[in-house]
């Protein structure tokens, strides 16, 4: 109840807020009516912040963001996205995320529909890549997905402690660097390819050595716990750990708190990297006690609406691939100052989505970096004023 | 008091106190369970104690599985430090009662996880396996887990099983018992019960008693065998017990009936002040029938006697026949001393009808020791010696007699004990001396010869007669040794005589009857006659009839000897014992000597004037030189001189006297008459 209630709410600050200034911005255009259907929990950072990415986009780019949220339940997701391709009204564009692989159902119902979806974070994998294939072969309503190169954030967020442990040359004594990796689980692609990144990196590194790979289910306290298991060992081992990978930022934040519990000074004993780019990672970042967090990938929202203005427009993603891969960003102490306080404070409407938008006879190329970010950036309100 | 009872004491105590001895079920028992009871046990034991290593041995194997299932298991949680869900698995693993703890250590040897279901203080086992943990690109061992685990339920559960099988085995073993005590009690117990008892009683009067066993099993066939004996035994028990209690050829009870008679005597008296009269029979002359008509005869008379004897009494009265020809009557109770003699004189005279034998009348004599007693007299046992006492002097002195005893009897009796008792020391200590008394030529009045006489100086009674002596003497078997002593002496004194210058003088010595049957007398005389020095023909050995009657042979073979080492026979107390004139021919005799009987009376008695004048008549037909005996006066001397008598002897020549006082008297009248001139001191023996 009270989730629909804040769809509801949400929809219609977005109407009330946005339509005269989206109508201003594309008059020529037709306006787009998109529904996304989040696999998330409402107050679920990542998911909000997507949605609310998705929403500001949709106010820069004339298209109206419906967000339905299926509290981390598939089969609520796939009742709310069917729930849509039923309606009389039927949406332009529904944003799905295949999670648990449960949107092929509803990509199957919209292609029924006729109603033209792209799947967000999560693509088709598996048999379901296998049997319907690339995009627009078999289900010609699917246009195609938006993901984030997790591998590549893994791999750098591996480098940089690596690089971090080399230079305060934190090796144990049989000479190598031990560093442990926290992973979300071991199921999801999402989870597969930040791992895989670690391991790259590690591979590549033949003086670090991985000396685990736990797994705590996303969340700090179980991370927590696993890192002062591991650090307890570490000691009993004879091993000086240098560093602890986290496969995002709250089990990062875990691990900072299980190190300082076993007596180690987070940030100068050892180092903790994260991925989110988290409010309270940004934090520890301020405070030093976090290296980095890689992420920046819920700006997928807003680069999906970007992807479908252009598609609407006569400017089809998929003359480059229907498969667009969003590379993450890092937040360190260096560009905190410029970036914190978007995140912290949400004001994605600072973000001038039409410059992002492809440039004419370019369809398909687009540039989605920190560095473009930033410099897209509004200035705040009160430095504009 | 004596009672059957006593009389069967050693039978009696042998049946109250049997050695104790344990019955033969019970020791079949004893036998049987505590090996059947110790087999079971240890066989339950063993399976018990088998299944528990098996336990054992299934536990260990079962936990060790059990370590490694949940080493698989817990590899991941471990490798990945889940230590909660490594805590969770082993949770689970308490579910299993024997497991007392689980720790798993990782790979620093640390434990990381611990359960402990409760603490056990008893023995604990443990089992140790790695945990080792892989994945596609490693393969570690990342710890240990370690199971500690309790063997407690096993053993409880085999100390129940060995508890129950104890009491399992117990009650089997009761129910052993109880059935074999009953199945043993009827098929062995019960048989053998019967038996016993039939055994017991019998034991108890003598009869045969049938074991009552009706089963036909090898106790039912013993059973009856035993009945079967019982009768065969118990028939010959009975012929057995009469044999020993009674006289084969009469019928009536024994001697030792007597002993037994003896005991119930006083018991079966009305009162104690009643009167037994005992009379104790004996035949007079029983020999001379045997001896006359044999002993075929001798048996018969004896079986005519013992019906007279039944046929004279009344049926409380008891007859018994004691050997030879002695037999006893009891009457149990008599007014008074006078009936029970009148009782016995009834029996003399039953005894004394004539009977036929080898169509000859016999009239039995007997003579009758009668002693009277009150029943609750103390010595009612002696009886039978008391009524010897009277039977010994009636026999003695008046045969053909009932005599009673009385106090001067027993008096005589306990004299003539002791003098029999004093005889061994009489010779001993020289109490016997040797007298002599001349024999006396009537023509020339010269002394021809001495008779030697024997005499007693007892320490106590003084001189005792040969008459009351000499039986006891014979009586006691010391009649070859008074012989001896006798002879020996008349050798000595014919020594003296010799000395004396009167070698011409014999002497004369008594041969008793059992000196004359003694085939070594004559050369013992004649060793005697030459150790000494003395010429045989010296002596004279006098005899009697009676002597030569009991045993014609020998008497004839021993006399002829002695007529061949020179001695001379004389025939003594002639005319008063068996006198036959056949003796007078048959044996050597070389003198006759009539008995004084027939010449106190002489001259003044014709009849025996008659006898002596043909008895010289005779003497002088055969030979035989002749002796007076007993002459006291002139005139008697002289009437036998006329009727042909040669030699006299008597008080009115000498009275017997020691030896010295004979060879003084020879001296003073050596070759003239001789008339008596000191008195009497004792009869004469030779009488």
């Amino acid at each position: 109840m009270t989730g629909l209630l804040r769809v509801l709410l949400v929809v219609g600050m977005a109407c009330g807020v946005l339509l005269p200034c989206g109508g201003a911005v594309a008059a020529d255009a037709k306006r787009l009516n998109i529904v996304f259907v989040s696999p998330g929990k409402s107050g679920e950072v990542y998911w909000d912040m997507v949605a609310q990415a998705m929403q500001a986009a949709g106010r820069k780019l004339d298209a109206h963001v419906e967000v339905l949220t299926s509290e981390r339940n598939y089969r609520t997701m796939q009742e709310l996205g069917l729930g849509v391709l039923a309606r009389v009204d039927k949406p332009d564009f529904l944003i799905l995320s295949n999670e648990e692989s449960a949107a092929v159902t509803v990509l199957e119902a919209a292609e029924a529909a006729g109603v033209k979806t792209l799947l967000l974070s999560n693509t088709l994998i598996g048999d379901d890549a296998a049997r319907l294939g690339p995009p627009r072969r078999t289900l010609k309503t699917w246009l195609g997905d938006i993901t984030t190169d997790l591998q590549t954030a893994g791999a750098r967020m591996a480098n940089a402690l690596i690089d971090a442990a080399r230079a305060g040359k934190w090796q144990s004594p049989d000479g190598k660097i031990h560093i442990l990796g926290i992973g979300g689980d071991e199921i999801t692609p999402a989870s597969i390819a930040r791992n895989a990144g670690l391991k790259l990196a590690v591979q590549a590194a033949p003086d670090v050595v991985v000396d685990r790979m736990l797994f705590a289910n996303w969340t700090q306290s179980e991370a927590e716990q696993l890192t002062a298991n591991y650090l307890s060992w570490a000691s009993r081992k004879g091993i000086r750990p240098a560093g602890i990978w986290a496969g995002n930022d709250p089990m990062a934040l875990g691990a900072i708190n299980a190190a300082a519990t076993a007596g180690l000074a987070p940030g100068q004993d050892i180092q903790v990297v994260g991925l989110n780019w988290s409010e309270d990672a940004l934090r520890a970042i301020g405070a030093n006690r976090l290296l980095l967090t890689d992420g920046g990938h819920f700006l997928l929202g807003g680069w999906s609406i970007v992807l479908l203005r252009d598609y609407a427009d006569g400017c089809d993603f998929a003359a480059a691939s229907p498969h667009v891969e969003v590379k993450t960003s890092e937040i360190t102490r260096t560009n905190l100052a410029s970036v914190g306080d978007l995140i912290r404070t949400r004001a994605f409407d600072r973000i001038d989505f039409a410059g992002f938008r492809a440039k004419a006879g370019r369809c398909g190329h687009y540039d989605f970096s920190i560095d473009a970010l930033i410099s897209s950036l509004a200035p705040l309100e009160g430095a504009a004023d | 008091m004596r009672s059957d009872n006593d009389m069967t004491d050693p039978v009696c105590n042998a049946q109250a106190a049997p050695p104790r001895s344990r019955s033969v079920v019970r020791a079949m028992i004893w036998a049987t369970v505590p090996v059947l009871l110790v087999v079971q046990l240890l066989a339950s034991a063993g399976v018990e104690v088998s299944s528990f290593w098996s336990q054992i041995r299934q536990l260990d194997e079962r936990t060790a599985r059990t370590a490694e299932s949940r080493a698989e298991l817990i590899a991941e949680p471990l490798w990945k430090m889940r230590y909660d869900q490594v805590t969770s698995v082993l949770n689970e693993i308490l579910h299993d009662e024997t497991i007392a703890a689980v720790a798993v250590y990782d790979d620093t040897g640390v434990a990381i996880a611990r359960v402990v279901a409760r603490p056990s203080d008893q023995a604990v086992s443990e089992v140790s396996r790695p945990i080792e943990y892989r994945n596609g690109n490693i393969a570690v061992e990342a710890g240990r887990i370690v199971i500690a685990y309790s063997y407690a339920t096993i053993y409880a559960h085999t100390g129940s099983r060995l508890l129950l099988l104890l009491v399992v085995g117990l009650l089997a073993t009761l129910a052993t018992v109880v059935a074999m005590r009953i199945s043993a009690n009827i098929f062995i117990g019960k048989p053998l019960a019967a038996i016993m008892s039939a055994i017991q009683r019998s034991k108890q009067d003598g009869r045969a008693y049938p074991a009552e066993v009706r089963s036909s099993n090898e106790f039912g066939q013993l059973a009856h065998a035993f009945n079967a004996m019982q009768h065969t035994t118990s028939g010959a028990l009975d012929r057995l017990g009469h044999m020993a209690s009674h006289d084969p050829l009469t019928g009536l009870p024994n001697r030792r009936s007597l002993s037994e008679r003896l005991v119930t005597l006083s018991r079966d008296a009305g009162s104690p002040d009643s009167l037994i009269a005992f009379c104790f029979i004996d035949l007079d002359d029983f020999k001379g029938i045997n001896d006359t008509f044999g002993h075929d005869a001798g048996d018969k008379f004896l079986v005519h006697i013992s019906e007279r004897l039944r046929e004279a009494v009344e049926p409380e009265d008891w007859v018994a026949r004691l050997g030879g020809d002695e037999f006893v009557v009891i009457r149990p109770e008599v007014s008074n001393a006078a009936t029970a003699q009148a009782f016995a004189r009834q029996l003399l005279d039953a005894i004394s009808e004539p009977i036929r034998l080898h169509d000859k009348q016999v009239v039995p004599r007997a003579s009758i020791g009668l002693a009277v007693r009150r029943a609750g007299d103390p010595e009612l046992s002696h009886l039978p010696a008391l009524a010897d006492i009277a039977l010994y002097h009636a026999k003695s002195k008046a045969p053909g007699t009932v005599a009673v005893l009385d106090e001067a009897l027993q008096r005589d009796y306990r004299r003539r004990r002791d003098l029999e008792l004093a005889i061994s020391a009489g010779f001993a200590e020289g109490q016997f001396e040797v007298w002599y008394q001349s024999q006396v030529d009537l023509e020339s009045h010269r002394v021809v010869g001495l008779e030697a006489l024997i005499r007693w100086r007892h320490p106590e009674h003084g001189v005792i007669s040969p008459g009351e002596f000499l039986p006891l003497i014979e009586r006691s078997g010391n009649n070859a040794r008074l012989t001896r002593y006798v002879l020996t002496d008349a050798c000595r004194a014919l020594q003296r005589l010799a000395a004396a210058g009167k070698p011409q003088i014999r002497i004369a010595i008594n041969l008793p009857p059992s000196e004359l049957a003694d085939h070594s007398f004559a050369a013992e005389l004649h060793a005697t006659c030459a150790r000494l020095g003395v010429a045989a023909s010296s002596l004279e050995l006098e005899i009697t009839e009676g002597s030569l009657i009991n045993n014609i042979a020998c008497a004839s073979e021993t006399l002829h000897r002695l007529r061949r080492l020179g001695a001379t026979i004389a025939l003594d107390d002639f005319g008063t014992g068996y006198s036959s004139l056949a003796h007078l021919r048959r044996f050597p005799l070389d003198k006759v000597k009539i008995d004084k009987a027939f010449i106190s009376e002489i001259p003044d008695s014709g009849e025996d004037k008659a006898i002596v004048g043909v008895i010289a008549s005779l003497a002088g037909t055969l030979g035989l030189t002749l002796v007076a005996e007993g002459i006291e006066r002139a005139e008697q001397a002289r009437a036998v001189r006329e009727m042909g008598v040669r030699l006299g002897q008597g008080f009115l020549y000498q009275q017997p006297q020691p030896l010295e006082a004979v060879l003084k008297w020879l001296e003073a009248a050596p070759s003239s008459s001789v008339l008596a001139d000191s008195p009497s001191i004792a009869p004469e023996f030779a009488a």
